[in-house]
């Protein structure tokens, strides 16, 4: 009984290794070996031509220096478009999608284009990339001819017959077989032979979709690397997304405070005054009251919406800055705990102060997570450990509860990553369906 | 009089149904959206409506929507309109169509029982109820700081209480001075800002508004 989970993991394996070849897969990244071998092999003849002398007409030379690559501008420029081309490749043919860099800006006039193309940090980039592109053409050319070679191969014992069907006696020269070694190669003279080249054959076409995928791998990081928008661009992108996300954040609070003021303490007080107005009327402008107990049943009312839109103006201006954060994230944390429905189990080891931006994140994702756990978890005990940890606030949040906590699914999380994120800090969620859900906030000490 | 009540916040409902029951009205039905607001006016046919303003769905302006709705489907009913915020662009659309049984006043203003009973009334007969907010607002806009330079303070006085929709008699009581007092005013600042003489409260509402906004 033992036994069967290992064996059954190996069929599985080896059909997935039979079927590799023949998948989806597969085919795109052979097309993209092949596109791949054609441009690298004339980056190399264009390389060739300007460096070796004598190994192309002169004249030609002398066009393709002068025209293409002495306004080294252009060479930017067109390294530029190539590079396009292939982003556009490896999402057709990879499914790889690499964002474009921020586009060249080049100012009017030839010096002016000039000197843009040569400032040019992207189109440098994808210079580099035309010019790596040669060493990964080779390996990709070597992944075509395991393809091309091993399916040959294959073909060997059925046209054996067809063509090798001479009369006794006459003897002809054995046929060629390739080997996964370009060059080496070995002789068939029978047609049991055949099969041996059929046996190779097989190797070489398994063989072949892990060699094109060594290549593409090799070429998507660097396509990913010199042909995405740089690490600058993309750090730039990403605090523009997340500015945005904070500046929505912070409007989204202000909205929620102004509808909560006005659905909640506005409302209480401006029925407070009310009941004290109609009781004034009740108990006259002078002399004897004409209806003491109306005036004592609408005091009554007033006072109590006295105390309700007190405690709710509390309730509202905590919301918004807890007091007792002042005091520093573990008194604060504490505190929450205490307040917790479920029992808390609250660990802080925080001996430098962050920055307060990060304190209340750390606080709010504290009360959303306790909050969310109280909601849908079940749970029956709560976990909270809060640490620096090398230069990070980490922020754990462990109940033991249902799990299958979905970010998707709208409980605020979705909410917390992007306030999280708005300071380069991360949310990560670990809840599988029957528990436990540990939710993990990393933030950067300062902000 | 029968008022229709429309005002989503339980507690404030429940505070105005017994205001005016206290004060002898009948409250024929008291909702929480405008759809139920257009429902309750067309089936009971009352002769005011309080209407606030910001109302589910949307919890914008559905409140304002519905009473301009009424204002043409119901011209016989007067609309109160209340809220927490004066948004002079909403007094604006509520007088778009005549000064006649419109109001617009803070919710505040029920802390002043009388005053906004007398106000509701005010709606109910035809009349015109505007928060003094909405009137100091237009007053403050300055576009007309020269002409209401020209006026004295006791007439600026006056020119704000006939602005809110006030009579005469309603301006004498407010201001205690007599009625013809009153009227030496209000000759003195149509005078002074060059407005026809109008007769009735309504058009005297509209000839001031819209100095006051033009």
């Amino acid at each position: 009984m033992g036994s069967t989970g290992p064996v059954t993991s190996l069929i599985a394996l080896a059909r997935a290794a039979l079927r590799e070849p023949f998948g989806r897969r597969a085919r795109g990244e052979l097309l993209y070996c092949l596109v791949g071998v054609l441009v690298g092999l004339a980056v190399l003849a264009v390389i060739v031509a300007l460096l070796v002398p004598g190994t192309a007409e002169s004249v030609i030379r002398a066009a393709v220096i002068t025209a293409v690559l002495v306004p080294l501008a252009l060479a930017t420029g067109m390294a530029r478009r190539l590079g396009a081309a292939h982003r556009r490749l490896a999402e057709r043919l990879l499914g790889k999608r690499v964002a474009p860099p921020p586009p060249a800006s080049p100012r009017p006039g030839l010096l002016g284009r000039l000197g843009a193309g040569l400032r040019d940090g992207p189109g440098w980039r994808a210079l580099a990339y035309t010019l790596l592109k040669p060493p990964i053409a080779m390996v990709e050319l070597y992944a075509v001819f395991l393809w091309a070679d091993g399916l040959a191969n294959l073909t060997y014992p059925f046209w054996w017959g067809m063509f090798r069907n001479h009369p006794p006696g006459v003897r002809l020269s054995p046929v060629l077989v390739g080997t996964p070694f370009p060059g080496r190669v070995f002789h068939v003279g029978t047609y049991p032979g055949t099969f041996l080249a059929l046996v190779v054959g097989a190797v070489m076409v398994l063989a072949a979709p892990w060699v094109t995928r060594a290549a593409v791998s090799a070429d998507r990081w660097l396509l990913q690397g010199l042909l995405g928008p740089g690490r600058l661009a993309e750090r730039v992108r990403d605090l523009e997304q997340t500015r945005a996300l904070a500046v929505d954040d912070s409007a989204a609070l202000l909205r929620q405070v102004e509808r909560d003021l006005h659905d909640g303490a506005q409302i209480r007080l401006a029925t407070l005054a009310m009941h004290l107005g109609m009781a004034k009327e009740k108990l006259g402008d002078d002399g004897d009251p004409q209806d003491v107990a109306g005036a004592r049943e609408l005091v009554d009312a007033a006072h109590r919406g006295a105390k309700d839109a007190l405690a709710e103006l509390r309730d509202l201006a905590r919301g918004i800055h807890p007091p007792v954060l002042d005091n520093g994230l573990a008194d604060a944390l504490a505190t929450l705990a205490a307040r917790s429905a479920i029992p808390v189990e609250l660990a802080t080891d925080i001996p430098e102060r962050p920055t307060p931006a990060i304190e209340t994140i750390a606080y709010f994702c504290a009360a959303e997570l306790l909050a969310n756990a109280a909601k849908h978890s079940l749970a029956s005990r709560i976990d909270i450990q809060a640490a620096e940890l090398a230069g990070m606030l980490l922020l754990t949040v462990t109940d033991d509860g249902a799990g299958a906590a979905d970010p998707a699914r709208g409980s605020g999380l979705a909410g917390l990553a992007q306030r999280v994120s708005t300071v380069d800090g991360r949310l990560d969620i670990v809840s599988p369906p029957g528990g436990p859900t540990r939710v993990t906030v990393e933030l950067p000490m300062r902000a | 009089m029968r008022v229709v009540i429309a005002e989503d916040a339980a507690l404030m409902r429940e505070g105005l149904i017994r205001l005016l029951r206290d004060r002898g009205h009948e409250v024929c039905a008291a909702v929480a959206d405008g759809d139920a607001l257009l429902a309750a006016v067309a089936e009971h046919r009352p002769d005011v409506a309080v209407v606030d303003i910001r109302m589910p769905p949307t919890h914008t302006d559905e409140g304002l929507r519905a009473a301009l709705e009424l204002r043409r489907d119901h011209p016989g009913t007067g609309v109160l309109v209340f809220s927490q915020y004066i948004e002079t662009r909403y007094a604006a659309r509520l007088l778009e169509g005549g000064a006649a049984g419109v109001g617009y006043l803070l919710k505040d203003r029920v802390a002043d029982v009388a005053e906004f009973a007398d106000a509701l009334a005010r709606v109910a007969a035809g009349g015109t109820a505007l928060d003094p907010e909405v009137v100091g607002q237009l007053l403050g806009a300055g576009r007309h700081a020269h002409g209401l330079a020209a006026l004295t303070p006791r007439e600026r006085e006056v020119l704000s209480l006939m602005a809110e929709g006030r009579s005469n008699a309603g301006i004498a009581a407010a201001l205690v001075v007599s009625g013809g007092a009153v009227e030496k005013h209000v000759a003195s600042i149509f005078g002074k800002l060059g407005l026809p003489p109008s007769e009735g409260d309504n058009r005297r509402v509209l000839a001031v508004l819209r100095y006051l906004g033009s």
